[in-house]
């Protein structure tokens, strides 16, 4: 024997049908407007998982860039005020080789000398270089300036070191000791570059022929060991510069990778999505249509 | 034996009584047609008792039996008892699944994930402001900004873990709501047990009360929802009925035993209420994860940040910022400038914390999907299994329309069997009296 079919069996399985085509199609349209095919944990747990971690991933490497950015800028502004050292450095230089060719009397020498302290003093200012309001050759001392104004050479910040993390377990030091070039001062005589432009000022001024003598020999020396180990420290500086630009860019990269791997584990397919959409729009009008025409007619129409 | 003169009429009446009751039966059915719980009824007809003929073959002498009408024996509901126990066995899964995946939706959706407000998105942030400081370790700003999301996650944990907590208590107090002395199961199980009286007296008095039976049914069914549902018949016609793994029967005859104690095990709305908000169960591994992840948090921090710890409390429900901006240590010197203990922090992104919150989203996830592809099975069983009953005890509009004609028919023709009796006896009486006149 057949199944007996009651009207009561094809309404429930007619309301059970249009509603099943409702729900895909609210489904399909909810991700066709947010563009999301992950709305909730519970629609695909390990993309949601994934998706967030790869969220983090993301961010993360805005803040490693964030951290590329602010190194370069520093070492940018370390760069150029060691290039304007540099520049002091040769003026002093060419006042050296002025001074020591012997045709020179007193009085040049002691305006050279002026000069001198002038351009020694721009190294100080120099050095004291600050980027966003930190002293950037101060070490960690970041608040304290490196070298004070006027006579006291001494160095003023310590030796830390100023990191920038930019990637992960990867950090750079961005900040030059500039004390291994300037020094502590005459009164140290450690023979760096405050040092020697303080004998070379003193040694203008003194009139004893032998110091004089020096201009020309150990002063002229001193200062371009000075002049060298400042060049190998600006190639430093330039070498942590590149190196930031490289790791700027390959984080770019790095984030425009799991950008992409983001977007297909929790974004809809719009074209797959707008197809099944259809067809189940397609599918809900034939239930209905179908529910509509099937529930109304019963033996009843027929009889009289 | 003669045949007396007027069993004609008598049979032509039996089946005038019994098209009637056909056809009033055939109407009660059409009227409740869309009625919940009805089993369609019919009129069981049996021939009448035959009058005995004796003698009437010359040849033999054997006599013979006359047939005198119809008559209904009864009416029965067309109902299988095996289908409803089946029913009522898928139900209760119903019951549960759908319970399980209202309640883990509740939490799911206080996750709210993913989105840019849940707790990933903070504690991404809370760890981009940490690099932030390392770039800037001297700006007052960027202290603000790690005191500030570090106090927002730790309130969206706090609030995220009161939530899961609401959901739970939720649960309980819904199975106390249901349980309780004005409840639905108690409800259902006085109705019940008053039932099991008045079909007991009608049984007694030899009547079979479909109605009532059809009654009795639908509580039973609505009870199947709640927790797994036993019936044993009784011989007088009462149900015994034993609820969930409670210890005694539900209904016994009239008497009702609730409230009595249930577990999880008790199947159906209940059974999944007290799993839910149980010690063991997902709302309290959810708790539990949280509190790992905060416990994560406060202890990778504060490991790093020596000086005094960052965050306080240890448990979701507890953990907050414990440090002024001024008292957010960057260096593990005092140098203004450094920014170890920032940039150590900031490590700590995709660490201990973060991976425990990714991996309890997939929990809850996945808890869910589960919960919901049950649903969607135990639905389809309900479904088929509703079909089936229906496909048994349901009206079917056509078919009433089909007998409500022919015992029309046989109505009518019995009506007719009478004007022939009575055509009979009326030549019987007003011609054959008039010889010798």
């Amino acid at each position: 024997m057949s199944e007996r079919i009651t009207s009561t069996m094809i309404a429930g399985t007619t309301l059970a049908d249009i509603n099943a085509a409702l729900n895909g199609m609210q489904r399909s349209e909810s991700e066709l407007a947010s563009g999301k095919s992950i709305q909730q944990p519970s629609d695909n747990p390990y993309g949601a998982s994934r998706a967030i971690e790869l969220q983090s991933t993301i961010d993360g490497m805005s803040s490693y860039a964030a951290g590329a950015q602010d190194g370069i800028s520093w070492t940018q502004t370390a760069s150029s005020a060691l290039s304007n050292i540099n520049e002091v450095g040769q003026r002093v230089r060419e006042l050296l080789v002025q001074a020591s060719n012997g045709v020179n009397n007193p009085i040049d020498r002691t305006a050279i000398a002026e000069e001198v302290d002038q351009l020694t003093a721009t190294v100080k200012q120099d050095a004291n270089t600050q980027y966003a309001g930190q002293y950037v050759f101060s070490g960690t001392l970041t608040a304290t300036p490196p070298y004070k104004a006027g006579a006291e050479d001494e160095y003023q910040g310590n030796a830390g070191q100023i990191t920038r993390t930019i990637g992960p377990g990867a950090s750079v030091a961005i900040n030059t000791n500039i004390s291994s070039l300037l020094g502590n001062g005459q009164g140290s005589g450690d023979g760096k570059l405050l040092d020697t432009l303080r004998t070379i000022s003193q040694h203008l001024r003194s009139g004893v022929p032998a110091e004089e003598a020096a201009l020309g020999s150990t002063d002229l020396k001193n200062l371009d060991s000075n002049l060298q180990a400042l060049t190998t420290m600006q190639a430093g500086a330039g070498a942590v510069t590149s190196q930031m630009r490289v790791a700027a860019s390959r984080i770019e990269d790095l984030q425009i990778t799991a950008a992409k791997a983001l977007s297909s584990t929790q974004d809809a397919d719009l074209a797959k999505v707008s197809v099944a959409y259809s067809s189940e729009q397609a599918a809900y009008n034939a239930a209905l249509r179908a529910g509509a025409s099937i529930v109304q007619t019963s033996l009843l129409d027929f009889l009289h | 034996m003669p045949i007396p003169t007027l069993q004609g009429l008598q049979t032509a009446l039996s089946g005038l009584i019994a098209s009637q009751e056909a056809i009033d039966t055939t109407g009660h059915n059409i009227t409740n047609a869309n009625t919940p719980g009805y089993s369609r009824q019919t009129a069981v007809l049996q021939t009448n008792m035959p009058l005995p003929i004796a003698a009437m073959s010359p040849l033999t002498g054997a006599g013979g039996q006359m047939g005198t009408g119809v008559s209904v024996t009864t009416f029965t509901r067309i109902r299988n008892s095996y289908l409803d126990a089946q029913y009522r066995t898928q139900n209760a899964a119903l019951g549960s699944a759908s319970t399980q995946t209202n309640e883990l939706q509740q939490a799911q959706s206080a996750f709210d994930e993913p989105s840019t407000s849940g707790i990933s998105s903070q504690l991404s942030a809370f760890w981009s402001s940490w690099s932030s400081l390392a770039n800037s370790p001297s700006s007052e700003a960027a202290r603000e900004g790690v005191i500030s999301k570090g106090a927002q996650l730790a309130t969206t944990l706090n609030q995220l873990s009161s939530q899961i907590a609401t959901v739970s208590a939720q649960a309980t107090q819904q199975y106390a709501s249901i349980t309780g002395p004005t409840g639905e199961v108690r409800d259902a199980a006085n109705q019940i047990a008053q039932l099991n009286h008045q079909i007991q007296l009608s049984e007694q008095a030899g009547q079979q009360p479909n109605d009532l039976l059809d009654h009795r049914d639908q509580l039973l069914d609505k009870l199947s929802t709640l927790a797994n549902v036993t019936v044993t018949k009784a011989p007088n016609g009462t149900d015994t009925v034993s609820f969930g793994d409670a210890a005694q029967p539900l209904v016994e005859g009239t008497t009702v035993n609730w409230p009595q104690a249930l577990t999880k095990a008790a199947g159906g709305q209940l059974g999944a209420l007290l799993g839910l908000s149980s010690p063991t169960g997902a709302l309290a591994s959810y708790t539990t994860a949280l509190d790992e992840v905060a416990g994560a948090l406060a202890g990778t921090v504060n490991a790093l940040h020596t000086s005094t710890p960052f965050f306080t409390g240890t448990t979701a429900a507890t953990i907050k910022v414990a440090v002024t901006p001024t008292a957010v240590q960057t260096s593990s010197t005092a140098a203004p400038g450094g920014n170890d203990v920032a940039q150590a922090i900031a490590a700590l992104r995709g660490g201990a914390a973060d991976r425990r919150y990714a991996g309890l989203i997939a929990q809850v996830g996945s808890d869910v999907q589960t919960a919901l592809d049950n649903q969607s099975t135990s639905q389809a069983v309900v479904s088929a299994i509703g079909n089936q009953r229906q496909s048994v005890s349901g009206v079917s509009l056509d078919e009433e329309m089909t007998n409500l004609i022919s015992f029309q028919r046989g109505y009518q023709a019995s009506a007719r069997t009478l004007t022939v009796m009575d055509q009979m006896l009326e030549t019987l009486i007003e011609h054959t009296g008039m010889a010798g006149l």
